[in-house]
This record gives structure tokens, sequence and C-alpha cells, in this order.
């Protein structure tokens, strides 16, 4: 097959089809920045999705969990040695990206006869030392985009829909406001993500409402990197104390 | 299932620093050492402290070595000995439990952290056993589970031993040792039964008495404002007192 390089590009192209076909369902990630730092935000019915990699170093996904899991170690291998050979303040994600987990992703995608990495990432570093490339999102080819504000991973509706919804976002805003415009901006994200093709984007009630009926079964993970805590680790998994002002507002209980 | 080890991950990259295979040193070999460094359990957790002098024979190299070192959110190590080991194995340990928070997602135990340490001198023994690099730790942590703060130290080996209510270790160690025990069964009351202020006033006269009679301890220095490293270990975690705070004492209690 790979002989003939026709058939190669075709190959590649089922290959992103299969790809996008398999990551259409999920629930997409979206991350922004707010006063104190950057705020990552999903949705689970179960297993997590947003983790700790290094001190100012966050990580999310979505796709399958054992991939998620493969990604997850590799970039924390990474990082904890470069930690340890040189110091926490070598450990960056441009490097991580660029030299670490793109060419991973990108070397798994390229073998035809082998299954790709079915995940897509998102990574976000508070305070890069590069300035404004907060977040990282690499695709399951092993491309992959910058972004200073927000950036979100899904299918490409998805994706397409959460940028629209967040493109006024300020990065000044409070913990709870970031929290209610991610929430937003996640239905929109969810809801493009399973409209069909030539349907009207909802208005605004119709995203409260499925944001309501979603949140029945859902499980909000949501995670920041927050400059103003004291410890080295700036990673803290948000809990009840902080979602619930913001998921009364939506019903949940 | 992968290996959730740290030194597992340095080891398979080649990482592992060199320790075995030194060569028996044809003339005796002298390096830099650290001194004085005492644990006490007080009624809320533990105090460790350490005085600031690193020396290598008769001469003074540093007078502003910290020996006591924070691992993670609740515990912490002091180190006797040489300091370029010490200082290694306080980063492998440190990040070590940080590696396996992170790949686990969950906290180390206290005893998986008591092991680590412990293989952490066994593989750093070839050295030890030249006379080059020894390391004898003191390690304190706030149990969780029984709700109190412990010390542990060891051997050259690695063994781990418990301390009920103190622990010395470094060259000014059996000058204060003898002084902690009488105060600790004639004093009055116990040592465990201190409160803060009062464990705080005894562990600075101690090393102030290691001082005066170990010539490798530096004592408190008004002029050069050199003070001592003090760590409290409780239920909230590790905190290290301040200078000022350090500074109030030395001038209202001490000096």
């Amino acid at each position: 097959m790979l002989e003939e390089p026709y058939r190669w590009v075709e190959a590649i192209r089922n290959r992103r089809d299969y790809l996008e076909d398999q990551l259409r369902g999920a629930s997409p990630v979206v991350a922004t920045r707010y006063r104190d730092g950057v705020l990552l935000l999903t949705t689970t019915p179960g297993p997590r999705k947003v983790f700790e990699v290094y001190n100012e170093i966050a990580f999310a996904a979505i796709g399958h969990p054992a991939d998620i899991e493969k990604l997850r170690k590799a970039v924390i291998d990474i990082a904890h040695l470069e930690g340890f050979n040189l110091s926490a303040s070598d450990v960056n994600l441009q490097r991580l990206v660029s030299f670490g987990i793109g060419p991973l992703v990108k070397g798994a995608f390229d073998e035809i006869f082998r299954s790709p990495f079915l995940a897509r990432v998102l990574l976000a570093e508070l305070d890069p030392p590069s300035g404004d490339d907060v977040f990282y999102t690499i695709d399951a080819d092993g491309s992959f985009v910058r972004a200073g504000h927000v950036a979100a991973v899904g299918s490409e509706e998805s994706v397409a829909a959460i940028a629209e919804t967040l493109r006024d976002h300020a990065p000044e805003a409070s913990l709870e406001d970031a929290l209610e415009s991610a929430l937003h901006a996640w239905a929109c994200g969810r809801m493009a993500g399973e409209r069909e093709e030539g349907e009207e984007a909802p208005g605004a009630e119709q995203v409260v409402d499925f944001l309501k009926n979603a949140l029945t079964d859902l499980n909000v993970e949501a995670a920041v990197l927050d400059r103003s805590v004291p410890t080295k680790s700036k990673f803290r998994l948000l809990g009840e104390d902080d979602l619930e002002p913001v998921l009364s507002a939506h019903g949940k209980a | 299932m992968e290996s959730c080890d740290f030194l597992d991950l340095l080891r398979e990259g080649g990482h592992m620093p060199e320790s075995a295979g030194v060569a028996p040193a044809e003339h005796s070999f002298e390096g830099t050492e650290g001194t004085t460094i005492l644990a006490v359990r007080y009624r809320d957790g533990v105090l460790v402290a350490g005085d600031r002098r690193a020396t290598m024979g008769n001469l003074v190299v540093y007078d502003r070595a910290d020996k006591v070192l924070s691992i993670d959110d609740d515990s912490v190590m002091a180190i006797s000995g040489s300091p370029a080991i010490a200082y290694e194995i306080a980063r492998m340990l440190e990040m070590s439990v940080q590696y396996y928070r992170r790949s686990q997602l969950q906290k180390l135990s206290l005893d998986g952290k008591l092991r680590t340490l412990s293989r952490l001198l066994r593989q750093n023994l070839p050295m030890a056993m030249q006379g080059v690099g020894a390391v004898i730790p003191i390690y304190a942590a706030f149990d969780e589970r029984d709700a109190m703060g412990k010390i542990f130290f060891y051997d050259l080996l690695g063994a781990t031993f418990e301390s009920v209510d103190f622990c010395t270790t470094g060259s000014g160690s059996s000058i204060i040792r003898g002084a902690l025990y009488y105060l600790n069964r004639w004093g009055g009351a116990p040592l465990a039964e201190m409160d803060e202020a009062a464990a705080l006033e005894l562990v600075m006269k101690m090393l102030e008495t290691a001082a005066e009679y170990d010539t490798a301890t530096g004592g408190y220095r008004e002029n050069a404002h050199i003070f001592p490293t003090v760590m409290r270990v409780d239920a909230s975690g590790i905190h290290s007192i301040g200078e000022d705070e350090l500074e109030a004492i030395f001038q209202g209690r001490i000096a």
C-alpha cells in the first residue's frame, strides 16, 4: 500500500476521518484565563479529564481514557526529568510540546499499521516565560496550536463554537465569572457538536435549558492554576465550595 | 502496570548519578560537612532546627548553609554530613514524592516516603563506605493517620528509627543530647507538653549550646545577621520560622 503515494495520502485521510468520527461525541474541555491564573473546565460522567503535570502546568484531554493516560504519563515523565536534571524554572510548555508530546503523537499518527493516539490534548501554563502562549492544543496528528486567552479541545464544530462564544472573554474576570462563562461556552460547544448540518445556532434560552438538562447526569470537573496560592504547586482541583454558586444558578442541587 | 517510581525513571533514562565505583583515595579526602541539627516534639507537632555552618576539617566553608529542607507540604528533612550528597538525596526524595502524587493521583504515604529515603541512603552506601559523602538525615512529618508529628532518623545503611521525644545528629549532637534528656526527664514537664514558644526557645538555646562547645557548629551572630534554620511541622503543614521572629527571641530571651 505504501509504495503508492496516492494510497498513502488516502490512508492518512481515512485516519483523519476516523479520528474525527471517534472524537465527535466527546465532551469538550474549555480553558480560559482569569484574574488569578488559568481555569480548565469540562464535564464527565466519571473518569477525570483534568490533571496536574508540573508546578505550573496542567493537562486536559478528550478521547480514549487509555490513550489519555499514556500521554499524561509521557508529559509528566518529561517534565519531572527536566525539573530534576535542570530546575523547575526550565520546565516550560513550549519545549514540552514542541520537543515532547508533539513528536510523540505525530509518530503514532504516521504509523499507518498501528492505532494512533485517540486523543486531543490541551496544556496550560501559568505565566509562561514566552509571554502570551498560555495554552497549547495538540491534535491527534501531532500538530499543535498556541493560544493566549482561551482554548478548547473537542470536535471541530465544538471548538469553533466555544471560540466564538468566548471571543470577548476578559482575562481579568473573577473565578466565579470565568466559571460561568466557561460553563456557558462548554454548553454552546456541546450543542454545536450534536447539531445537524444546516441547523441554526441555538438561542440563549435553548443554551440554558440544555445546560440544565446536561448537568443532571454529568459532573462538572474544573481545575485552576492559581498564582495566589503560596505553595510551589499552583494546581488545584475545584471543590464543591467553588462550583456551588455557579452550578446552583443552573439548577444543579 | 508501569512503574510509578521516579528513581526507576531516572535509571531508565541514564540520569541516575553515579555512586558506586569510588576508588579508595590515596590521600585522605576531607569533604564539606554540615554540623548540628535537632528535632523536638512539642504539643502541636515537631520543630526541626539546624545551625548554618558548613566546615571542611578545621575550616569554615560557609556560614549560611540551609540544612533543614522541605520535602513536600507536610514533611521536612534535616541533614548532617556531606551537603553535596544530602541536597541531591533531598531533591530526589522531593521529586519522587511529587512524581508519585501527580502520576498516581494520590499522595505517597508516610511509610512510602520513609522507604524511599531509605533506598536513597542505601544507594549512597558505596561512597559512604569510602569515607566520602556520608549523610545522616532526620526526617520529620505530620502523620495524618495518628494526628501527631513524628521524628525519624537513619543510619548510614538506611535503617529507619523513630524517635519518641527528640533527636539530634551531627558533630554537636553529643553536647546537647544529654541536656535534652535531662530536661525531658527532670525538667518539670516532658518536652512533648511544651507549647510552640517554649519549644522554639528550647531549640535555639540548644543550638547555642552546641555552638559553644563544638567549633563546627555556627552560633547566632547578630552583626552578621545569621540565624539558624527552624521549621515547624504541624497539622497545618510545614512552616519556616521567619528571621524576625528568631531575632526577637534571641534578643529577648537568649542573648
